[in-house]
C-alpha cells in the first residue's frame, strides 16, 4: 500500500473533524439489545451516521443493512415485529419518515407494532441541504395514530430515548442528532413518556422547547434574566404524547408561552402546544419560534440556526414580544 | 450529422475538471473527491460534446437535459457547469461554505441548469421519464440523460420507473449508471448486489451497453448507439474507477475519504502534469 494511501481513512460525512465521535445512542441500543434478545437493528446504508456500527460488529446476526431501500426496510420491520421482534430502523430523519409514510402507517402504526424508527439529521441540522433536511417530519408523524415521538435535547438524553422507545408498546419515532463531541459531565433529569421536564424555573413566561432548541432556550433564558425577565424553560422531549398538564400549569403560572423547535412552525411542537391551549380556552400571549414555513439550505448548524431564526437571540426576541403583549 | 469530436481536447477538459474537484474539496475536506474524479469523463463527454444546451439560455426549451440523481457528486458537476459557462469559474471557490448556493447536494435554487433536486436517492429517473414523455407529446427532439449512482439502484422507485420506461419504449431516454461499485457502507456486493445488472435492465426493456466510463471515446460511441436506437430506452453501464487520474487515490473504495492537504497537493501536481 502506498504511503499517501495509508493516511487516508474512511470517515463519515457528518463528522466535520474526522475524529471518532461518541456513540451515545448506539451504545445504549447495544446495551438494550444485549439485555433483550428481541431487539434487532435495520439500517438503510448509513451505519456510522446512525451510530449502528457497534451493533453491526457485536450483534451481526441481529443486524441488517438493507441497502439504500427505506420502504423495504419499514415493511421488513413490520414483518419482524409481527414475529415477536423489536426492530429499530435507521436512516436520516428525512428518509425514514417522509419517504416511507405509507409503509409506516400501514405496516407499523395501524397494526400498532413495536417498530422503532430512528432518524438522524433533525430539522435543518445538516450541510446536506433541502433533500436531507426534515422540517416537517414531526408534523407528519404526529398525525399518525398510535405513533409516539421523542426528541432528545442532547446526547445526555440519548440512552433515555432507547428506554422510552422500548417503554412505548407501539411504533415510535426518535429524532436524533449525532453528538459532535463527548458531552460534558451532566446530571440528566429523568425523562418519561408524556412528560416534559422543567429545566429552569421562572415566573414571567415559559419557553417550551425541544431538541436543539432546548440549549438555545436556556441561553435565551440567561439573556432574558439580564433584562430582568424570569423565563421558565421546559424541555418537551416527549412530543407525542405531549404533557398537556404541564403546558396548562405553565400557562396558568407564567401567563405567556413561547415555543421553540428545529422544525417548521406548522404542525410541530408549537402547533401541539397551541392546540392544547385552544382546547382549554386559554388565551395568553403566545409565539412560535421555528422555521417560518420555508425551505432552507445546506450549511453548518450554527449558521443555519441563526439564519432561519432558531437560535437564542431569536427565542429571546420572541420572549420579549410576548412580555410586551402581556404587559400591554 | 455531428462534427467529429477532438479526443485530446476533451481529455484536457476532463483533466481541468479533475483539478477543480481537487481544489474545491481540499479547503474543507467536504465533498466527494473520489466520485468526482471517477465521473469526470462522463461529465466531460456529456457537457462538452453530446448534450445540446445553451449556457446563455439555460431554460432553452429545446435543450437536452441532464439529471444528476447522485446529487452529492457536486464538485465535478459544478466544475463542469462553470467551465461550460453556466456560472463564473470563480464561484467554485465558495463550494460548501455557509451561504453559498454551491451546496454539497445540488439544488435547483442554483438555476435552470439543475434540472431537478435529487439528493433524496431514487427520484430523478422518474422525473426524467416525465420530461421525456412530455417531450414526445410535444414532438420535441430533446434527449434526456440521467447520471445515476449504482447504490441508488437499490431504491424500489428506480425499478418502477425502469419498468415504465421500457414499457413505453422511451428512446429519448439514456440512463447512465456511474458504476464505481461503492456505496456508503462499502463495496456493493457486500451490501446488496445489483448483479446481473445488464440482464435485469435488458429484461425491463432497455437497450443495454457496458463501457469503460473513463474512456471518453467509448462513452461518445455509446451515446451515438443510444441515439440511433429506436423504440427502446438506453442503459449505459459506465464502469468508473474511483479517484481516476490521481495515482494515490485510484481504486480507493470509500464513499467518504479524508483529504489531507499533503494528498491534495500531490493530486494537484499530478493533474497539472497531465495538462
Amino acid at each position: 500500500m502506498n504511503e499517501a494511501l495509508t493516511r487516508l481513512e474512511a470517515a463519515d460525512f457528518i463528522n466535520r473533524s474526522f475524529k471518532p465521535l461518541p456513540r451515545t445512542y448506539g451504545d445504549a441500543l447495544v446495551e438494550a439489545a444485549l439485555a433483550d434478545p428481541r431487539i434487532v437493528a435495520l439500517c438503510a446504508d448509513l451505519v456510522p451516521p446512525t451510530e449502528t456500527d457497534r451493533f453491526r460488529d457485536e450483534l451481526p446476526e441481529r443486524f441488517h443493512n438493507v441497502g439504500i431501500a427505506e420502504a423495504n426496510m419499514i415493511g421488513m420491520a413490520g414483518g419482524m415485529a409481527r414475529s415477536g421482534e423489536i426492530p429499530f430502523c435507521h436512516s436520516f430523519c428525512a428518509f425514514v419518515t417522509k419517504r416511507v409514510l405509507d409503509q409506516i402507517t400501514m405496516q407499523a402504526a395501524y397494526p400498532n407494532l413495536p417498530v422503532k424508527i430512528v432518524g438522524f439529521l433533525p430539522g435543518v441540522a445538516t450541510l446536506l441541504g433541502v433533500s436531507h433536511q426534515a422540517i416537517e417530519d414531526v408534523a407528519i408523524l404526529r398525525a399518525v395514530p398510535n405513533m409516539a415521538i421523542f426528541e432528545p435535547s442532547g446526547p445526555e438524553y440519548h440512552a433515555a430515548m432507547v428506554k422510552m422507545a422500548l417503554d412505548w408498546e407501539g411504533p415510535v419515532y426518535l429524532r436524533m442528532k449525532r453528538p459532535e463531541k463527548t458531552p460534558a459531565a451532566f446530571t440528566a433529569k429523568e425523562l418519561r413518556i408524556g412528560k416534559g421536564v422543567i429545566r429552569c424555573q421562572g415566573s414571567d413566561l415559559t419557553i417550551i422547547a425541544a431538541g436543539l432548541c432546548v440549549a438555545e432556550a436556556l441561553k435565551a433564558g440567561m439573556e432574558l434574566a439580564g433584562d430582568g425577565i424570569s423565563a421558565r424553560i421546559v424541555d418537551m422531549a416527549s412530543l407525542k404524547p405531549i404533557d398537556s398538564n404541564l403546558i396548562l400549569s405553565c400557562a396558568a403560572a407564567t401567563g405567556a408561552i413561547v415555543t421553540a423547535e428545529n422544525h417548521n412552525v406548522i404542525g410541530g411542537l408549537g402547533s401541539a402546544v397551541a392546540e392544547i391551549l385552544a382546547d382549554e380556552g386559554v388565551g395568553i400571549p403566545f409565539r412560535r419560534v421555528g422555521v417560518r414555513d420555508r425551505f432552507c439550505e445546506g450549511g453548518t448548524t450554527p449558521y443555519l440556526m441563526r439564519k432561519f431564526g432558531l437560535d437564542a437571540p431569536a427565542i429571546a426576541d420572541a420572549a420579549r414580544e410576548v412580555m410586551q403583549k402581556k404587559s400591554g | 450529422m455531428r462534427a467529429k469530436h477532438n479526443l485530446a481536447e476533451l481529455e484536457a477538459v476532463a483533466t481541468r475538471l479533475r483539478l477543480h474537484v481537487v481544489n474545491m474539496v481540499a479547503p474543507s475536506g467536504q465533498g466527494y473527491v473520489q466520485q468526482g474524479l471517477g465521473a469526470a469523463d462522463i461529465f466531460t463527454s456529456l457537457y462538452f460534446f453530446e448534450v445540446r444546451m445553451n449556457p446563455a439560455d439555460p431554460a432553452w426549451p429545446e435543450r437536452d437535459r441532464v439529471f444528476l440523481t447522485t446529487a452529492h457528486n457536486t464538485a465535478i458537476f459544478y466544475a463542469a457547469l462553470a467551465e461550460r459557462g453556466f456560472f463564473p469559474v470563480a464561484d467554485l471557490k465558495t463550494y460548501v461554505t455557509d451561504g453559498s448556493r454551491l451546496e454539497i447536494n445540488s439544488s435547483e435554487r442554483m438555476g435552470k441548469f439543475v434540472e431537478a433536486t435529487c439528493g433524496s436517492l431514487g427520484q430523478g429517473l422518474s422525473v426524467a421519464i416525465g420530461c421525456a414523455m412530455a417531450a414526445k407529446r410535444r414532438n420535441r427532439a430533446s434527449r434526456f440523460f440521467v447520471i445515476m449512482g449504482d447504490g441508488e439502484m437499490q431504491e424500489g422507485q428506480i425499478w418502477e420507473a425502469a419498468m415504465l420506461a421500457g414499457a413505453e419504449g422511451l428512446d429519448n431516454l439514456c440512463l447512465i449508471v456511474d458504476y464505481n461499485f461503492v456505496q456508503s457502507e462499502g463495496p456493493m456486493n457486500l451490501v446488496m448486489s445489483l448483479e446481473p445488472l445488464m440482464d435485469k435492465m435488458e429484461s425491463f426493456g432497455f437497450a443495454c451497453q457496458e463501457v469503460d466510463g473513463n474512456d471518453i471515446g467509448a462513452l461518445l460511441a455509446a451515446y451515438d448507439t443510444a441515439r440511433a436506437t429506436a423504440g427502446k430506452p438506453s442503459f449505459i453501464k459506465a464502469n468508473t474507477l474511483m479517484g481516476k487520474g490521481v495515482g494515490c487515490l485510484e481504486g480507493l473504495m470509500f464513499h467518504q475519504l479524508r483529504f489531507p492537504p499533503a494528498v491534495a497537493d500531490a493530486a494537484r501536481t499530478e493533474l497539472e502534469a497531465q495538462l
